[in-house]
Protein backbone atom coordinates (compact mmCIF):
# COMPACT_ATOMS: atom_id res chain seq x y z
CA UNK A 1 0.00 0.00 0.00
CA UNK A 2 1.49 3.20 -0.71
CA UNK A 3 2.19 5.69 1.89
CA UNK A 4 -0.08 8.47 0.93
CA UNK A 5 -2.79 5.81 0.90
CA UNK A 6 -2.22 4.62 3.76
CA UNK A 7 -2.23 8.20 5.40
CA UNK A 8 -5.59 8.41 4.24
CA UNK A 9 -6.84 5.88 5.24
CA UNK A 10 -5.47 6.51 9.15
CA UNK A 11 -7.04 10.00 8.69
CA UNK A 12 -10.07 8.59 7.74
CA UNK A 13 -10.15 6.41 10.35
CA UNK A 14 -9.16 8.69 13.13
CA UNK A 15 -12.09 11.02 11.92
CA UNK A 16 -14.61 8.17 12.25
CA UNK A 17 -13.25 7.55 15.97
CA UNK A 18 -13.70 10.98 16.90
CA UNK A 19 -17.31 11.30 15.10
CA UNK A 20 -18.02 7.92 16.92
CA UNK A 21 -17.21 8.66 20.14
CA UNK A 22 -18.77 12.19 20.24
CA UNK A 23 -22.00 10.68 18.87
CA UNK A 24 -22.07 8.23 21.75
CA UNK A 25 -22.29 11.21 24.67
CA UNK A 26 -25.28 12.23 22.40
CA UNK A 27 -28.26 11.10 24.66
CA UNK A 28 -30.32 7.87 22.56
CA UNK A 29 -32.77 8.87 19.88
CA UNK A 30 -34.91 5.96 21.10
CA UNK A 31 -35.85 3.29 23.46
CA UNK A 32 -35.17 0.71 20.74
CA UNK A 33 -31.41 -0.44 21.27
CA UNK A 34 -29.08 0.15 18.48
CA UNK A 35 -31.35 3.40 16.55
CA UNK A 36 -28.89 5.63 16.14
CA UNK A 37 -27.47 7.72 13.01
CA UNK A 38 -24.32 6.17 13.14
CA UNK A 39 -22.70 9.48 12.03
CA UNK A 40 -18.97 7.29 11.86
CA UNK A 41 -20.88 5.11 8.47
CA UNK A 42 -20.50 8.76 6.23
CA UNK A 43 -16.59 8.02 6.33
CA UNK A 44 -17.50 4.18 5.41
CA UNK A 45 -20.03 5.62 2.45
CA UNK A 46 -17.07 7.78 1.51
CA UNK A 47 -14.21 5.14 1.75
CA UNK A 48 -16.52 2.69 -0.15
CA UNK A 49 -16.68 4.83 -3.21
CA UNK A 50 -13.25 5.92 -2.66
CA UNK A 51 -10.77 2.81 -1.63
CA UNK A 52 -10.77 -0.22 -2.98
CA UNK A 53 -12.60 -3.05 -0.83
CA UNK A 54 -9.61 -4.67 1.02
CA UNK A 55 -8.99 -1.26 2.39
CA UNK A 56 -12.34 -0.10 3.16
CA UNK A 57 -12.94 -3.67 4.78
CA UNK A 58 -9.10 -2.44 6.86
CA UNK A 59 -10.61 0.89 7.76
CA UNK A 60 -13.90 -0.62 9.06
CA UNK A 61 -12.38 -3.10 11.17
CA UNK A 62 -9.58 -0.98 13.02
CA UNK A 63 -12.73 1.70 13.37
CA UNK A 64 -15.20 -1.14 15.07
CA UNK A 65 -12.26 -2.07 17.83
CA UNK A 66 -10.69 0.94 18.02
CA UNK A 67 -14.11 2.18 19.13
CA UNK A 68 -15.15 -0.67 21.20
CA UNK A 69 -11.98 0.12 23.36
CA UNK A 70 -12.13 3.85 23.76
CA UNK A 71 -15.78 3.50 24.72
CA UNK A 72 -15.22 0.36 26.96
CA UNK A 73 -18.60 -1.15 25.81
CA UNK A 74 -17.19 -4.70 24.65
CA UNK A 75 -20.67 -6.04 25.13
CA UNK A 76 -21.79 -3.95 22.33
CA UNK A 77 -18.63 -5.43 20.19
CA UNK A 78 -20.24 -8.46 18.24
CA UNK A 79 -23.20 -6.16 17.05
CA UNK A 80 -21.18 -3.63 15.77
CA UNK A 81 -19.26 -6.24 14.30
CA UNK A 82 -21.68 -7.57 12.31
CA UNK A 83 -23.43 -4.84 11.81
CA UNK A 84 -20.39 -3.03 10.13
CA UNK A 85 -19.38 -6.23 8.21
CA UNK A 86 -22.95 -7.10 6.44
CA UNK A 87 -23.19 -3.05 5.65
CA UNK A 88 -19.66 -2.74 4.17
CA UNK A 89 -20.29 -6.22 1.94
CA UNK A 90 -23.39 -5.10 0.89
CA UNK A 91 -22.29 -1.55 -0.38
CA UNK A 92 -19.30 -3.14 -1.99
CA UNK A 93 -21.53 -4.87 -4.01
CA UNK A 94 -23.78 -2.29 -4.49
CA UNK A 95 -21.48 0.26 -6.00
CA UNK A 96 -21.03 -1.80 -9.13
CA UNK A 97 -24.63 -1.10 -9.57
CA UNK A 98 -25.08 2.13 -8.05
CA UNK A 99 -22.87 5.11 -9.79
CA UNK A 100 -20.98 7.54 -7.29
CA UNK A 101 -24.01 10.43 -7.74
CA UNK A 102 -26.09 8.08 -6.44
CA UNK A 103 -24.29 7.02 -3.51
CA UNK A 104 -26.41 8.00 -0.60
CA UNK A 105 -28.78 5.05 -2.03
CA UNK A 106 -26.17 2.71 -1.37
CA UNK A 107 -25.93 4.18 2.06
CA UNK A 108 -29.75 3.55 2.92
CA UNK A 109 -29.52 0.00 1.59
CA UNK A 110 -25.93 -0.39 4.04
CA UNK A 111 -27.63 0.97 7.32
CA UNK A 112 -30.79 -1.29 6.74
CA UNK A 113 -28.44 -4.09 6.33
CA UNK A 114 -26.26 -3.14 9.73
CA UNK A 115 -29.43 -3.06 11.69
CA UNK A 116 -30.00 -6.41 9.80
CA UNK A 117 -26.77 -7.87 11.35
CA UNK A 118 -27.31 -6.63 14.61
CA UNK A 119 -30.93 -8.02 14.66
CA UNK A 120 -29.19 -11.49 13.74
CA UNK A 121 -27.05 -11.43 16.24
CA UNK A 122 -29.80 -10.30 19.18
CA UNK A 123 -31.42 -13.20 17.77
CA UNK A 124 -28.19 -15.74 18.28
CA UNK A 125 -27.57 -13.95 21.91
CA UNK A 126 -31.14 -14.08 23.36
CA UNK A 127 -31.81 -17.43 21.52
CA UNK A 128 -35.14 -15.92 21.47
CA UNK A 129 -36.69 -14.67 18.07
CA UNK A 130 -38.41 -12.04 20.55
CA UNK A 131 -36.15 -8.96 19.11
CA UNK A 132 -37.71 -9.26 15.84
CA UNK A 133 -40.61 -7.37 17.32
CA UNK A 134 -38.57 -4.61 16.76
CA UNK A 135 -37.08 -5.26 13.12
CA UNK A 136 -39.51 -2.87 11.51
CA UNK A 137 -38.46 0.01 13.73
CA UNK A 138 -34.75 -0.11 13.19
CA UNK A 139 -35.56 -0.75 9.20
CA UNK A 140 -37.38 2.50 9.21
CA UNK A 141 -34.52 4.04 11.78
CA UNK A 142 -32.05 2.67 9.28
CA UNK A 143 -33.67 4.31 6.43
CA UNK A 144 -33.88 7.75 8.05
CA UNK A 145 -29.83 7.27 9.63
CA UNK A 146 -28.92 6.05 6.14
CA UNK A 147 -30.18 8.81 3.79
CA UNK A 148 -28.31 11.41 6.16
CA UNK A 149 -25.40 9.68 6.59
CA UNK A 150 -25.19 9.49 2.60
CA UNK A 151 -26.05 12.70 2.13
CA UNK A 152 -23.00 13.79 3.91
CA UNK A 153 -20.62 11.46 1.90
CA UNK A 154 -22.19 12.54 -1.31
CA UNK A 155 -21.88 16.09 -0.48
CA UNK A 156 -17.95 15.61 0.56
CA UNK A 157 -17.18 13.17 -2.58
CA UNK A 158 -18.97 15.89 -4.88
CA UNK A 159 -16.52 18.68 -3.59
CA UNK A 160 -13.52 16.62 -3.12
CA UNK A 161 -13.77 14.23 -6.62
CA UNK A 162 -14.91 17.25 -9.08
CA UNK A 163 -13.41 14.70 -12.02
CA UNK A 164 -16.51 12.45 -11.11
CA UNK A 165 -18.80 15.01 -11.02
CA UNK A 166 -22.39 14.53 -9.87
CA UNK A 167 -25.01 15.31 -12.95
CA UNK A 168 -27.85 17.67 -12.10
CA UNK A 169 -30.46 15.73 -9.29
CA UNK A 170 -32.72 13.99 -11.54
CA UNK A 171 -35.17 12.11 -9.92
CA UNK B 1 -30.66 7.34 -14.02
CA UNK B 2 -29.51 3.61 -14.16
CA UNK B 3 -31.88 0.24 -14.16
CA UNK B 4 -29.90 -0.67 -11.19
CA UNK B 5 -30.75 2.61 -9.31
CA UNK B 6 -33.89 2.58 -10.20
CA UNK B 7 -34.71 -1.35 -9.28
CA UNK B 8 -32.82 -0.31 -5.55
CA UNK B 9 -34.95 2.83 -5.21
CA UNK B 10 -37.78 0.81 -5.63
CA UNK B 11 -36.97 -1.87 -2.90
CA UNK B 12 -36.05 1.00 -0.58
CA UNK B 13 -39.24 2.11 -0.65
CA UNK B 14 -41.01 -1.08 -0.73
CA UNK B 15 -39.20 -2.44 2.38
CA UNK B 16 -39.79 1.00 4.19
CA UNK B 17 -43.51 1.08 3.66
CA UNK B 18 -43.90 -2.46 4.96
CA UNK B 19 -41.67 -1.12 8.18
CA UNK B 20 -43.88 1.26 8.39
CA UNK B 21 -47.47 -0.93 8.09
CA UNK B 22 -45.99 -3.63 10.49
CA UNK B 23 -45.03 -1.04 12.84
CA UNK B 24 -48.25 0.71 12.97
CA UNK B 25 -50.11 -2.81 13.61
CA UNK B 26 -47.98 -3.40 15.90
CA UNK B 27 -48.30 -0.59 17.93
CA UNK B 28 -52.10 -0.71 17.49
CA UNK B 29 -52.70 -4.07 18.44
CA UNK B 30 -53.16 -4.27 22.70
CA UNK B 31 -54.13 -7.57 23.71
CA UNK B 32 -54.43 -9.01 27.57
CA UNK B 33 -52.13 -7.22 30.36
CA UNK B 34 -49.72 -10.26 30.33
CA UNK B 35 -46.36 -9.30 30.27
CA UNK B 36 -43.46 -12.03 30.43
CA UNK B 37 -40.27 -11.50 31.27
CA UNK B 38 -37.42 -13.57 29.52
CA UNK B 39 -33.72 -14.31 29.71
CA UNK B 40 -31.09 -16.27 27.77
CA UNK B 41 -34.10 -17.08 25.24
CA UNK B 42 -36.25 -18.90 28.78
CA UNK B 43 -39.70 -17.21 30.37
CA UNK B 44 -38.75 -17.07 33.83
CA UNK B 45 -42.04 -15.07 35.05
CA UNK B 46 -45.43 -14.88 33.53
CA UNK B 47 -47.31 -11.47 35.36
CA UNK B 48 -50.92 -10.67 34.93
CA UNK B 49 -50.28 -6.75 35.32
CA UNK B 50 -53.98 -6.23 36.01
CA UNK B 51 -53.94 -8.43 39.55
CA UNK B 52 -49.92 -7.93 40.54
CA UNK B 53 -49.98 -5.90 43.28
CA UNK B 54 -47.39 -3.36 43.25
CA UNK B 55 -43.93 -4.72 44.16
CA UNK B 56 -40.70 -4.31 43.39
CA UNK B 57 -37.94 -7.49 42.91
CA UNK B 58 -34.37 -8.13 41.22
CA UNK B 59 -33.60 -10.25 38.23
CA UNK B 60 -29.77 -11.42 38.38
CA UNK B 61 -28.16 -12.37 35.18
CA UNK B 62 -26.04 -15.90 35.30
CA UNK B 63 -23.03 -13.38 33.59
CA UNK B 64 -23.45 -11.90 36.98
CA UNK B 65 -25.39 -7.93 36.50
CA UNK B 66 -28.79 -7.65 37.96
CA UNK B 67 -31.66 -5.76 36.76
CA UNK B 68 -34.90 -4.02 39.57
CA UNK B 69 -38.34 -4.72 37.97
CA UNK B 70 -40.94 -2.63 39.15
CA UNK B 71 -44.73 -3.05 38.68
CA UNK B 72 -47.07 -0.71 40.00
CA UNK B 73 -50.43 0.16 38.69
CA UNK B 74 -50.73 -2.56 36.56
CA UNK B 75 -47.44 -1.13 34.23
CA UNK B 76 -43.97 -2.47 34.27
CA UNK B 77 -40.51 -1.22 34.30
CA UNK B 78 -37.03 -1.68 34.68
CA UNK B 79 -36.03 0.85 37.61
CA UNK B 80 -33.03 -0.04 37.82
CA UNK B 81 -30.06 -2.11 36.16
CA UNK B 82 -25.93 -2.16 36.53
CA UNK B 83 -25.69 -2.42 32.28
CA UNK B 84 -23.55 -0.67 30.78
CA UNK B 85 -25.82 1.63 28.52
CA UNK B 86 -29.09 1.88 30.77
CA UNK B 87 -31.30 1.26 27.86
CA UNK B 88 -33.90 -0.56 29.77
CA UNK B 89 -33.94 1.90 32.46
CA UNK B 90 -34.27 4.87 29.77
CA UNK B 91 -37.62 2.85 27.95
CA UNK B 92 -39.67 3.46 30.86
CA UNK B 93 -42.91 1.69 31.27
CA UNK B 94 -43.73 -1.31 28.59
CA UNK B 95 -46.12 0.22 26.17
CA UNK B 96 -46.94 -2.08 23.41
CA UNK B 97 -46.10 -5.14 22.10
CA UNK B 98 -44.25 -3.08 19.18
CA UNK B 99 -41.38 -1.90 21.76
CA UNK B 100 -40.62 -4.36 24.10
CA UNK B 101 -37.97 -3.37 27.30
CA UNK B 102 -34.65 -5.08 26.95
CA UNK B 103 -31.74 -5.28 27.91
CA UNK B 104 -29.14 -6.63 25.53
CA UNK B 105 -25.68 -6.77 27.96
CA UNK B 106 -27.95 -9.32 30.32
CA UNK B 107 -30.09 -10.39 27.73
CA UNK B 108 -33.09 -10.02 29.08
CA UNK B 109 -36.10 -9.26 27.41
CA UNK B 110 -39.96 -7.76 29.17
CA UNK B 111 -42.76 -7.75 26.72
CA UNK B 112 -46.54 -8.43 26.12
CA UNK B 113 -47.57 -12.39 25.87
CA UNK B 114 -48.87 -13.33 22.67
CA UNK B 115 -52.20 -14.35 21.87
CA UNK B 116 -51.37 -18.08 22.92
CA UNK B 117 -49.75 -17.02 26.11
CA UNK B 118 -46.44 -17.92 24.81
Amino acid sequence: MKTKRLAELSLLTAAALVVFIVELRLPDLSSVPGVKLGLANIFTVYAVYRFSGRETLLMVLSRVLLGALFSSNFSAVLYSLAGALLCLAGMLLLRKVIPQHFMWLCSIIGAMLHNTGQMAVAVAQMRTLTPLMWYPKLIIAGCIAGLFTGLCAQHVVDRLAPGNKRKADKK
Amino acid sequence: MTKGVKICLAAIITVFLAAVIITAVMSLRTGRNMAVIEQNGEILYRIDLDKEEDREFTVTSPDGGWNTIRIQGGTICVSEADCPDKTCVRTGLLRNEGSPIVCLPHKLIIRFADENGG
